[in-house]
């Protein structure tokens, strides 16, 4: 009887370790996010108008100003400088896909757009740091309640625009704070639902929903991205090696991007 | 030479593609209401982003001499996943432009789909069509 309750008691515990760590591993990741998700710009088009921002009074005739503008065909252009998105801009408004990868303890975006479009949310149950670098993504921390994965994003740039569409963006001057909850509405379809507080510019919380979708049976990935905007093209050097070279700016009249 | 399907798909992408604008930045710089074709040859390309940009020859004719146009397209992902590639157009393709002209006159404008001298059309989707 004394070998059997030690026994007993070890494969009690041994039980109920495996269980724990059976429902860590569910807690981690319960659903399947993996993949590539382009972003359903027809509905990014209906919320411009659907769902505006609480813009604080002064700052609505600066957005409405934006809009006139584009209306007369001189579009402001949020995103011609080739820096990252930042966050929500990201989310809110690109028109380009991105890659999810759920690994231990972080989940990854990689986006398309140029060669550092990422973003790291750490699952790994970490808090934010007491006194983090700003960034134009911010830092991100999640956990999982259920399928659901909630994101905590704080620690933005105050040059971060607040993006209602690609002529139209109010930088959040500061203290901006986004939490999403990330889940699948039908197995391809992502939503993430936002909720951005930027006391800076906005009266209140602003809530929002962005629509993604993955395609499975199409093998969409995800291509290189490079922003140089036709600064360099291929050329060789004075050894005959292929390389590339500096190429001025748009002596052909090109139409792309006025800064 | 394109495939059936690929030409098939182009059509219906081309469809699809009413109504939106540029990507990456808004195309209110485009007249998108008033499309126009022309013919030319393909002198530049630069498959980059925020934008792919063509730099295209003019065909000279009726009395008119050569002109150069710069059109616009979207990005690199949204364009290989339309079925291009780098390669899709060269230079030196002989084609006809299909382009939302730019509004302030200048000879350019967004570039829309390309009907190249084999007859395949190049198209493009922001977003693929559900079927």
């Amino acid at each position: 009887m004394k070998m059997v309750l030690p026994k007993f008691a070890i494969f009690c515990i041994a039980l109920a370790l495996s269980v724990g760590a059976g429902l860590h591993c569910v807690t981690a990741a319960p659903a399947d996010f993996d993949g590539v998700w382009i972003p359903d710009v027809k509905d990014q088009h209906r919320q411009e108008t659907g769902n505006v921002p609480p813009w604080k009074p002064e700052i609505v005739p600066q957005v409405q100003r934006l809009i006139a503008e584009e209306k007369a065909g001189r579009p402001f252009l949020v995103l011609s400088h080739c820096l990252p998105h930042g966050m929500p801009t990201w989310m809110l408004i690109s028109h380009n896909a991105f890659e999810w990868l759920t690994t231990p303890g972080r989940v990854t975006m990689l986006g398309e757009v140029d060669g550092n479009r990422m973003r790291r949310i750490y699952t790994d149950g970490r808090a934010l740091p007491e006194d983090p670098d700003l960034t134009l993504h911010g830092y991100s921390i999640g956990h999982w309640e259920g399928d659901v994965l909630v994101v905590n994003t704080s620690a933005i740039v105050p040059q971060a625009y607040i993006a209602i569409s690609e002529a139209v963006g109010i930088p959040n001057n500061g203290d901006m704070h986004v939490v999403e909850r990330l889940h699948l509405a039908k197995p391809n379809e992502l939503h993430d639902d936002l909720e951005i507080t930027a006391p800076k510019v906005l009266t209140a919380p602003w809530k929002t929903t962005r629509i993604f979708k993955r395609y499975p049976d199409r093998h969409y990935e995800i291509v290189e991205g490079e922003c140089e905007q036709e600064d360099l093209i291929p050329g060789k050097d004075a050894y005959g090696n292929d390389i590339f070279v500096s190429h001025p700016q748009r002596p052909d009249g090109s139409v792309s991007t006025t800064k | 030479m394109v495939s059936p399907k690929i030409a098939c798909v182009a059509a219906s992408l081309l469809l699809s593609f009413g109504g939106i604008a540029a990507a990456h930045h808004s195309g209110a710089a485009y007249d998108m209401e008033h499309p126009r074709d022309m013919e030319g040859t393909v002198k530049t390309v630069n498959w980059t982003n925020p934008h792919i940009t063509f730099v295209v020859e003019a065909d000279a004719k009726d009395g008119q001499p050569a002109q150069t146009f710069a059109f616009e397209v979207s990005s690199p992902g949204v364009l290989t996943r339309s079925g291009w590639t780098k390669r899709s157009l060269q230079p030196g393709d002989h084609a006809v432009f299909h382009y939302a002209p730019l509004r302030d006159g200048n000879p350019g404008g967004f570039l829309l789909r390309v009907k190249l001298q084999s007859g395949q059309e190049l198209s493009f989707s922001l977003q693929p069509s559900d079927e």
